[in-house]
């Protein structure tokens, strides 16, 4: 992200936020800007956000689908809905329920609100539900299909798709990297397809293939885009042009783009 | 003295009135939108900010007048007393203002200098033809190469505050002098030359050429606007070393004074790079019919580079990239692409750029075009060197919805 902040403050006023190293009063909150641009995942900076959003602020990505996106039980139903391929995804507040699921095969459990696959464990037999805590609210559950192969990273910039294979877990940073690929159109529908289900721009999918098929294991809103050539001119160059829309009395986020649009 | 520029658009504005109210002459403008017309009679002025990278300047321009086209009597009037037209209407309107300039030429008795701010090699002579034979024949019809870009105008006509155009700096303007048939009123940034075909040639083969270049191949990796284009390493190595192909021949043809050097492609390139242009690709990109022509600013540098003995394989690259240009705001693109699905590339290459898809430069260009296919079916390229491709947003991308 510095190489983007870099690059955008050569072409246009930036101003940097940092929510949890400020004492923010509530109360000055209110559009000081053209555009907000909401990088962080912490919980502050999404609330904040929305804070931003309720006095009408524009924000890539707007709020509520940010919002939308971290919390994987919506986010996955919201999937669901709009076709795309996902494993079978469960939900409970007590893990032993999920015990009678693993006769079917193994399951991997997420923290409902989690990221870069911290806090995921592949789950497969029921004295291992002991170890999953419940006591920071829901277990996000989703049945565990074998991957093939290293995971694959969709990232998509204003409606451009990329593609990165990534070894899992991450060791090294060559490994995080990850290698850039050519995207089949199958693939590139089904990022399509997420994107236009939440109304993003500016996403990342984390993609498995199993027994040759694709499953959309995980969704984020504003991901790090490792991996995607020249990612940081690329994320530069659409921002800016958002905040062109913007300023042209346009949505950030395109009209074919936006959710109920086709 | 009075000049009348008929064309009140960013050239006719940001250029043409700026450097005559500069110079302290009085400007009447000629145009065909009422609204535009009336706003500037009312506001009376208008503004031109001149910028380069966060550095900006802006000038207030006025007082100046304006009078619709449709107002002959009134326009051959003001062309009768004038002591300098200026035309900037984008050279295939020529034809359209041709019958105006030549009613008020017929009230006049003193010869007239006609400029024509087109950028266009011919635009002088083709403007006399238009004009007609026995009306031009005791006036001076000269083309002229404006060096300024100038793509944004802002603000509504309908409104009371003054239209901004926002231009780069550059104030330089190239009037071919041997039409003239009179001295030129002192303008700040206007030289006349003996040699115009050879300075029209430097201005389209390398900065034309070089701004096509990074439309089309920002256009095929898939960034919005020029000045970020030139930010991706490989877009700005190729637009550098196209211009020095074009270069080149520019020095065999004309001489190395006229050609330039090095110093002169990295100043154009940071024009490109300016955030102030905010051009964006699709603007600069449109129309690659016209722009592919052989005597155009790629095939044409391109030919002058194998005469000077140098292979323009970035001006290939570049060429080809113009083939796979698609914009659904484009006419031309949308024709072209048309026509390359119905008669085929080979065919393309032979009647859009009047090269033999078989050989020579024509083959190169066909060879340079496989490599980019993909780019024609909704893909962008990630690597120039390598076949590595993303998908862009297009009208495509609705058929796997």
């Amino acid at each position: 992200m510095p190489e983007v902040v870099s690059l955008l403050e050569e072409w246009a006023d930036v101003d940097l936020i940092y929510p949890e190293e400020e004492l923010s009063a509530l109360g000055d909150v209110r559009v000081e800007h053209d555009l907000y641009v909401l990088k962080s995942g912490a919980e502050l900076a999404l609330s904040l956000a929305g804070a931003l959003d309720a006095v009408g602020a524009a924000i890539l990505n707007p709020y509520p689908i940010a919002a939308r996106c971290r919390d994987k039980i919506i986010a996955t139903r919201i999937l669901q809905r709009a076709g795309v391929p996902v494993p079978e995804t469960f939900v409970t507040v007590h893990s032993n329920r999920l015990a009678r699921l693993l006769d079917a095969g193994p399951l991997v459990v997420k923290p409902y609100r989690g990221s870069e696959g911290r806090g995921v464990h592949v789950v497969w037999e029921p004295d291992e539900l002991d170890d999953i805590s419940a006591n920071h609210g829901p277990v996000f559950a989703q049945r565990y299909h074998e991957p093939q192969g290293r995971d694959r990273k969709i990232y998509c910039i204003g409606g451009q798709v990329f593609g990165v294979k990534r070894v899992w877990p991450v060791r090294t940073l060559e490994d995080k990297l990850g290698e850039p690929f050519t995207i089949m159109p199958e693939l590139r529908d089904i990022a399509l397809r997420c994107g236009r289900a939440f109304g993003l721009e500016l996403y990342g999918l984390d993609v498995i293939f199993s027994d040759g098929r694709p499953y959309v294991v995980d969704i984020s809103s504003f991901p790090g885009f490792k991996g995607v050539p020249d990612a940081a001119l690329r994320l530069a160059d659409y921002i800016y042009s958002a905040a062109h829309r913007m300023m042209e009395g346009n949505p950030a986020v395109r009209a074919s783009t936006r959710v109920g649009q086709s | 003295m009075k000049a009348v520029v008929i064309g009140p658009g960013r050239i006719g504005c940001g250029v043409a009135g700026q450097l005559l109210r500069a110079s302290g002459h009085d400007v009447v403008f000629v145009g065909r939108d009422p609204r535009l017309m009336d706003h500037l009679n009312r506001v009376g002025r208008y503004r031109v900010r001149l910028a380069r990278g966060r550095a900006e300047r802006e000038l207030e321009v006025g007082p100046v007048r304006a009078v619709c086209c449709t107002e002959r009597a009134q326009v051959a009037r003001e062309l009768a007393d004038a002591g300098l037209v200026v035309t900037a209407v984008g050279a295939p309107n020529l034809p359209l203002i041709a019958p105006l300039i030549a009613s008020g030429l017929t009230l006049r008795r003193e010869p007239l200098n006609v400029l024509a701010f087109e950028n266009s090699p011919d635009a002088g002579a083709r403007l006399a033809r238009l004009v007609g034979p026995r009306v031009a024949a005791r006036h001076g019809f000269a083309g002229a190469v404006v060096h300024r870009a100038v793509p944004h105008r802002l603000g509504d006509p309908r409104g009371s505050e003054p239209l901004l155009f926002i231009g780069d700096d550059p104030e330089t303007v190239v009037v071919d002098a041997r039409p003239l048939v009179r001295p030129l009123p002192e303008i700040q940034g206007v030289v006349c030359t003996g040699d115009y075909g050879a300075w029209m040639r430097r201005k389209l083969y390398l900065y034309s050429a070089g701004h096509a270049t990074a439309a089309y191949l920002g256009h095929v990796k898939g960034y919005h606007y020029i000045h970020t284009a030139v930010r991706d390493p490989e877009i700005r190595a190729t637009v550098l070393a196209a211009m020095a192909e074009a270069q080149a021949g520019l020095a065999r043809r004309y001489g190395r004074e006229v050609a330039g050097d090095r110093r002169d492609l990295e100043d154009i390139l940071d024009r490109f790079a300016n955030p102030a242009l905010d051009d964006p690709v699709e603007r600069v990109g449109r129309d690659p019919r016209r722009k592919l022509a052989a005597d155009e600013r790629l095939v044409g540098a391109a030919l002058a580079a194998l005469q000077a003995g140098v292979r323009p394989v970035n001006l290939e690259l570049a060429v080809a990239a113009a083939l796979c240009f698609r914009a659904p705001q484009d006419l031309s693109a949308s024709e072209l692409e048309r026509d390359i699905r119905s008669t085929g590339r080979g065919a393309a290459i032979r009647d859009v750029c009047g090269l033999e898809p078989t050989d020579g430069l024509g083959r190169a260009v066909m060879e340079m075009w496989d490599r980019l296919l993909a780019a024609s079916a909704g893909c962008l390229l990630l690597r120039l060197d390598h076949p590595l491709w993303a998908w862009r947003p297009d009208e495509r991308a609705k058929a796997y919805a």
